[in-house]
């Protein structure tokens, strides 16, 4: 015998596929959404629809946005000649919220990943590339996996080929503010002392 | 439950309910095993860096009978290859040695020798020094693996290559004589069967001080090699076509 009446189970298996969501999380959604209001699933399945529908890529940036360029890249009081490259869109988020950032981004939509079939061909960087002449500096904000620190590597180089004198930055990685020195590993460690400052 | 604390070579992670990670794991003392790293993805406080593929790893991990997937409890880093520049020559080098691991290697058979060559490999894959260590991992794994063709005599005719082109098909066993060529063959030339003897007899610091680049007898012996494991393992290997490629 079936667990669940079809529907449910067919809401299951798709929230499942949600990323950082399991069975037992995709069932409570599920639930909840089957207690809610008549209104408020309609309202939920109207904003998937309409995300969908209306929601592309900023043709400066690459960001996800509903208006073309996005708020970020229109922005008059950003500095444009500043640009952070990041990964995702969601790293944007993440670089926002330190209230310290007032340059633009530029959203590579992933990284180098050979096995996983992203060459330098698959990275979004041709609207990058073509606006280097605009820009004062890159800060590149990737991940420091293997696979960001390749990236970095391909972009600098490049950059370097088409703007010699375009100064191109990393964001500095070491041991993450409030943690403790004890639970640093070795890697993070040796790069913080590496990159160590005078006081 | 028993707990295990071995060397290991971290081969690939993938992401596993909500937010744990699944590990390939080449152990030393189990060969390859999987298991579940809790909470990884969220907080990286007990696993750090040690995650990235291709870490040389001190691995402590738990094991319940009959359970297929291992808990995996700490990882102390031994080396990591993000203690080195990375470039995507570098990337694509280590994620080949990884995807020939994970795939020749069977779960929880028992391999020193090709723990040795790997670890013996990994701290040589260098930005601007990947094709020496890569053609001497993969011919390797070819013999470790018992797929290595005799390349000194015609499996035909049993003629005595020495100082002849060696002629290989991907599609069939052994290696021949020009007379006795397959369809499809290509031939390894003397000078390539040459660097190929070395490799076997030499070890990697020494072989690479001799020049070397992506063409020439190296470029052909790796060819040579990546075929005989891509027709063992019955599939292609995507980073090998990366790496034909840079």
């Amino acid at each position: 015998m079936a667990r669940f009446a079809e529907p449910m189970a067919r809401l299951i298996e798709e929230l499942r596929k949600l990323p950082g969501i399991g069975t037992k999380s995709a069932q409570r959604l599920a639930f909840h959404i089957l207690r809610s209001s008549t209104t408020d699933a309609e309202a939920l399945s109207k904003a998937i629809l309409q995300l969908k529908a209306s929601l592309r890529l900023c043709s400066r940036c690459n960001n996800i946005t509903d208006v073309d360029p996005c708020a970020i890249c229109s922005s008059p009081t950003r500095n444009q000649r500043l640009v952070c490259v990041v990964e995702e869109p969601t790293n944007i988020g993440a670089i926002e919220k330190t209230r310290t950032w007032n340059g633009v981004f530029h959203v590579l939509h992933g990284t180098l990943s050979p096995v996983n079939g992203i060459g330098p061909e698959q990275l979004r960087t041709t609207n990058l590339f073509n606006r280097l002449s605009d820009i004062e500096e890159v800060i590149l904000a990737l991940s420091p996996t293997v696979e960001g620190e390749a990236t970095s590597h391909y972009l600098a180089q490049e950059i370097h080929k088409l703007a010699p004198a375009l100064p191109v930055t990393r964001i500095a990685t070491g041991v993450p503010a409030g943690s403790d020195i004890e639970y640093a590993d070795e890697i993070t460690l040796s790069r913080a002392l590496d990159n160590r400052r005078q006081l | 439950m028993t707990t295990h604390q071995t060397e290991a070579i971290v081969l690939r992670t993938w992401p596993f309910e909500e937010a744990d990670l699944l590990v390939s794991l080449f152990t030393r003392e189990q060969g390859v095993v999987k298991g579940v790293a809790r909470h990884a993805m969220r907080s990286r406080k007990r696993f750090g860096g040690a995650l990235e593929p291709m870490t040389h790893v001190r691995a402590t991990y738990a094991e319940k009978p009959k359970q297929d997937l291992v808990r995996m409890d700490s990882f102390e880093i031994v080396w990591s290859p993000m203690s080195e520049p990375v470039d995507y020559a570098r990337v694509a080098a280590l994620q080949f040695l990884a995807e020939v691991l994970g795939e020749a290697l069977p779960e929880r058979a028992v391999e020193d020798d090709v723990f040795r060559l790997t670890v013996a490999t990994l701290s040589e894959v260098k930005v601007g020094q990947t094709w020496m260590p890569v053609t001497y991992f993969t011919l390797w794994m070819t013999r470790l693996m018992g797929w290595l063709p005799e390349l000194g005599a015609c499996i035909v005719c049993a003629e005595a290559l020495r100082g002849h082109p060696v002629w290989f098909a991907a599609g069939a066993d052994g290696v021949t004589c020009g007379v006795h060529k397959r369809p499809g063959s290509v031939a390894l030339p003397p000078e390539a069967v040459a660097l190929a003897e070395r490799m076997l007899r030499r070890p990697l610091a020494e072989l690479l001080k001799e020049p070397s680049g992506k063409t020439g007898p190296l470029a052909m012996v790796r060819r040579f090699a990546v075929e005989i494991l891509e027709r063992n393992l019955e599939r292609q290997m995507r980073s090998a076509r990366v790496l034909a490629r840079l």
